[in-house]
């Protein structure tokens, strides 16, 4: 063609055109034939590449940066193969013929073949002027919506979508290749495949026209023998949205911007690919990521090894898939006429600007996995002896992940804490200012469990400390900053006994009948059974077996009036009243148990 | 200007199945003249392992429903074997005001017409036979069967609809509307069929009437 016969600046704008076609078709197919994670759809925002042909797709695969060279010369013709690849033994004869690697090699076979050329038409009068190309991408516009049809159309999109479902389990692969040029096809290939032009559109001296090359019928390749993702146990699991509602879970790709849907059919049922569960983040979708994070230009496995590159000489290119760089094109707005392309400034076409984004798992917006720590199991060990010795040992009992933080820091703390931390310095000698109460009656050996006790109770200081249930688990929020814990798991009780006051009454119960060889483990867990019951049993709880203990039934006797008094509504004077008789029957397990410890802490108060 | 018509292949579903059907069709075409800024969304019918290309226009899909729901009506109402939907684009062309008429002048540029053959029966609207367990068996197969056929059918029609689309492309005026469906449309449902160009042969001899259901 000869480019200098025609106004620049025409001649530039159906360039564009058609470079933006080649682009934009390409996107299409590579879309409807090859699966890809792609970052989901950024909603209502729509880039100004997107806008061309008024057909919004989302991000393009980042295989299209490398198409930058067809900008050269609208003589060269785009040829997208799509090539299914099987690794089953039954391989056809001919099909290994095409193998050009040595050794064992799966099957290959071209599927289709999608060729959009411009062809020049010499004899061809110049069409130019603004009509004429607004015409020609109005055409355009239409051309595509077609090719976008017919994708959904062909047979080849089935097994598309098998592999969207499937992935590894499917038994083929769909792969693509993009060159200028065909390569030609088996005899027995091209009998069994079936032509179909589309109407070209008339351009400045001649056609742009697609055209497809399909196989009629895939089922010579066994394509429904996938097998559905088998049933796996996940090691790693963390838990259920239902417990952790902050965690992000990864987008699927139901939320592209041309979102599909997957509605469930009569014949078939496609069970969820694993990076559809929400709890998987951890096997296999990071692998993969990672994997192409680190071979960004890596050869396609497992069929090609050269990269590609960039001559403006027909050579076969072959482009690795599943790459992931965006792409971004350096345009003008879209032009305020209606249905008009949106035309970068410049008159001659640019090669759009290629920047390379190193993938991350932006469009995976999931979290590491965490295991959900266990208080209970992790810190049993020093619950159950602590360090007597040691006075800068952290000597909280083991509370849960939301007090864990303040533990070992040094700066200010809540008044929850500070009286923690203030019991812990008492041992060492250090007078205590906080106006708390629970100082002479404190075990050295419960001080882990009395300090956070005593921090509960001491709604003296800390007005903001409650007995209801919400209120104090509030007042801990309130406490405990910003940890983020959906739930606060007792640590000194099984998970399964914070709402039951049964077992914290029974636990009472075993409290005081321990022998004095377990004393110091019956009495911690006494004191974290009160300290359950503190939390969870609301006042209004009136079961009778809470009540219900051995040799402390007469000291809750006088309680039970008090508590009975509490089934109405709620004052906070209700509620200090309460909060009253927990501390006479904590004070009263804890002198039962051992009478002698608690002389001993006398004398160190 | 011309009007290009297009009539579709004729299509033999069951009442369950119309809906999937025309819902599949009307999209398809409107998807090809909602020539503005669109997010395509693709859908899979439930019935048939086919996929189609909606606009993302939740309006155009309400109207559709709606239009599908008056089709589905009439159907009950009047169960007549063949039925017919066409999905008309026109220009809006001002008309002056004369002493007899004030209306706006539509010029008609293209016709789809959508024929259905309903079958008459109303047992596979449940998808299941209420008669004896011995009747259900065959009836299944058969089912199957002529689903599949149907599939076929509905196919072809998606790729009348595709060829129909690339080949008549100078006929379409300017486009008024960016937005959504970017021309004027109209769905009508006739009882009274015209099978190319042709009176249909069992067409009831008593004059008939077409029931006009505009879409604005």
């Amino acid at each position: 063609m000869d480019l200098h016969s025609y106004p620049h600046g025409e001649h530039g704008r159906f360039e564009q055109i058609f470079n933006q076609f080649l682009l934009k078709s390409l996107h299409i197919i590579l879309d409807s034939r090859v699966p890809m994670n792609r970052p989901p759809s950024r909603g209502g925002e729509i880039r100004k590449s997107d806008r061309w042909f008024n057909l919004v797709l989302g991000d393009r695969p980042a295989a299209m940066d490398s198409l930058s060279f067809w900008n050269r010369s609208l003589m060269e013709p785009m040829v997208i193969d799509i090539i299914l690849v099987q690794e089953s033994s039954y391989s056809l004869s001919e099909h290994d013929s095409r193998s050009t690697l040595a050794t064992e090699m799966p099957a290959e076979t071209v599927i289709e073949r999608w060729v959009v050329q411009y062809e020049h038409q010499r004899s061809m009068a110049p069409q130019i002027g603004d009509a004429f190309y607004k015409k020609t991408y109005k055409k355009s516009i239409i051309l595509l919506r077609s090719v976008y049809s017919m994708l959904r159309l062909l047979p080849a999109y089935k097994a598309f979508r098998k592999q969207q479902s499937f992935k590894q389990n499917c038994g083929f692969e769909i792969n693509y290749k993009i060159c200028s040029f065909g390569s030609p096809l088996l005899r027995s290939e091209e009998e069994s495949m079936k032509n179909y032009s589309f109407i070209p559109i008339d351009a400045q001296q001649g056609r742009l026209s697609v055209s497809v090359m399909y196989r009629k019928d895939l089922s010579d390749f066994n394509l429904d023998s996938c097998v559905s993702h088998p049933i796996e146990i996940i090691s790693d699991y963390v838990g259920s949205p239902l417990t952790d509602p902050m965690r992000a879970f990864p987008c699927t790709s139901s939320e592209k911007g041309h979102s599909i849907s997957f509605q469930t059919r009569g014949r078939q049922s496609a069970p969820p690919s694993p990076f559809q569960r929400p709890h998987s983040w951890s096997s296999g979708l990071q692998r993969e990521l990672s994997s192409q994070q680190s071979q960004p230009y890596s050869a396609s496995p497992p069929l090609y090894r050269s990269p590609y590159e960039y001559s403006s000489s027909p050579t076969e290119a072959y482009i690795q898939r599943n790459q992931n760089q965006r792409f971004t094109a350096n345009q003008k707005a879209p032009c305020d006429e209606i249905l008009s392309p949106p035309f970068s400034s410049s008159p001659s076409p640019s090669p759009p600007t290629k920047s390379v984004i190193p993938f991350h798992n932006r469009r995976h917006p999931e979290t590491a996995p965490m295991s959900i720590p266990h208080p209970m199991i992790a810190r049993s060990p020093r619950y159950l002896s602590p360090n007597l010795s040691d006075p800068n040992r952290n000597s909280l009992p083991p509370l849960s992940p939301r007090n864990t933080k303040y533990d070992s820091s040094s700066h200010e703390s809540p008044s929850g804490i500070r009286s923690i931390r203030r019991l812990d310095s008492t041992r060492t000698g250090e007078m205590s200012n906080t106006p708390t109460n629970a100082g002479p009656k404190l075990s050295r050996d419960s001080k882990e469990d009395s300090g956070r006790f005593s921090s509960l109770l001491s709604s003296s200081s800390s007005p903001r400390v409650g007995l209801s249930r919400t209120s104090s688990r509030l007042s801990f929020q309130d406490d405990f900053g910003d940890c983020d814990c959906p739930f606060i798991v007792d640590d000194v009780d099984p998970p399964d006994n914070q709402t039951s006051s049964n077992l914290g009454a029974r636990n009472c119960s075993e409290v005081s009948s321990l022998a004095p060889s377990t004393m110091k483990k019956s009495q911690d867990a006494a004191v974290g059974a009160l300290v359950h019951m503190l939390k969870t049993a609301p006042p209004l709880r009136q079961e009778s077996c809470y009540y219900n203990t051995q040799s402390s039934k007469t000291e809750f006797e006088g309680e039970v009036g008090a508590a009975s008094e509490f089934f109405k509504p709620r004052k906070a004077s209700d509620a200090f009243e309460e909060l009253k008789v927990y501390r006479q029957m904590k004070d009263l397990l804890l002198s039962k148990s051992s009478a002698h410890l608690v002389s001993k802490e006398k004398t160190e108060f | 200007m011309n009007c290009e018509v297009c009539q579709l292949k004729e299509l033999d579903v069951e009442h369950f199945e119309i809906r999937e059907v025309l819902r599949c069709i009307l999209h398809t075409i409107l998807f090809h003249r909602a020539l503005g800024l669109v997010r395509p969304k693709d859908i899979d019918l439930e019935l048939f392992e086919i996929t189609y290309v909606q606009c993302g226009d939740v309006e155009l899909e309400r109207k559709i429903d709606e239009k599908i729901d008056q089709f589905l009506d009439r159907v009950e109402k009047h169960p007549n074997k063949k039925n017919q939907i066409c999905l008309s684009f026109y220009e809006v062309k001002n008309k002056q005001p004369t002493w007899f008429t004030n209306k706006v002048e539509r010029l008609y540029w293209e016709q789809w017409y959508i024929n259905l053959n309903v079958a008459q029966h109303q047992k596979g609207h449940s998808g299941k036979s209420t008669s004896s367990k011995i009747v259900v068996d065959p009836e299944a197969e058969e089912r199957t069967v002529r689903r599949a056929a149907l599939e076929a059918s509905l196919r072809d029609v998606l790729f009348q609809i595709i060829r129909f689309v690339n080949e008549k492309k100078d006929h379409i005026p300017p486009i008024p509307n960016l937005e959504g469906v970017s021309f004027p449309y109209e769905i009508t449902i006739s009882r009274f069929c015209i099978w190319n160009g042709n009176v249909q042969e069992d067409a009831p001899n008593r004059a008939s009437y077409d029931a006009q259901l505009t879409s604005e």
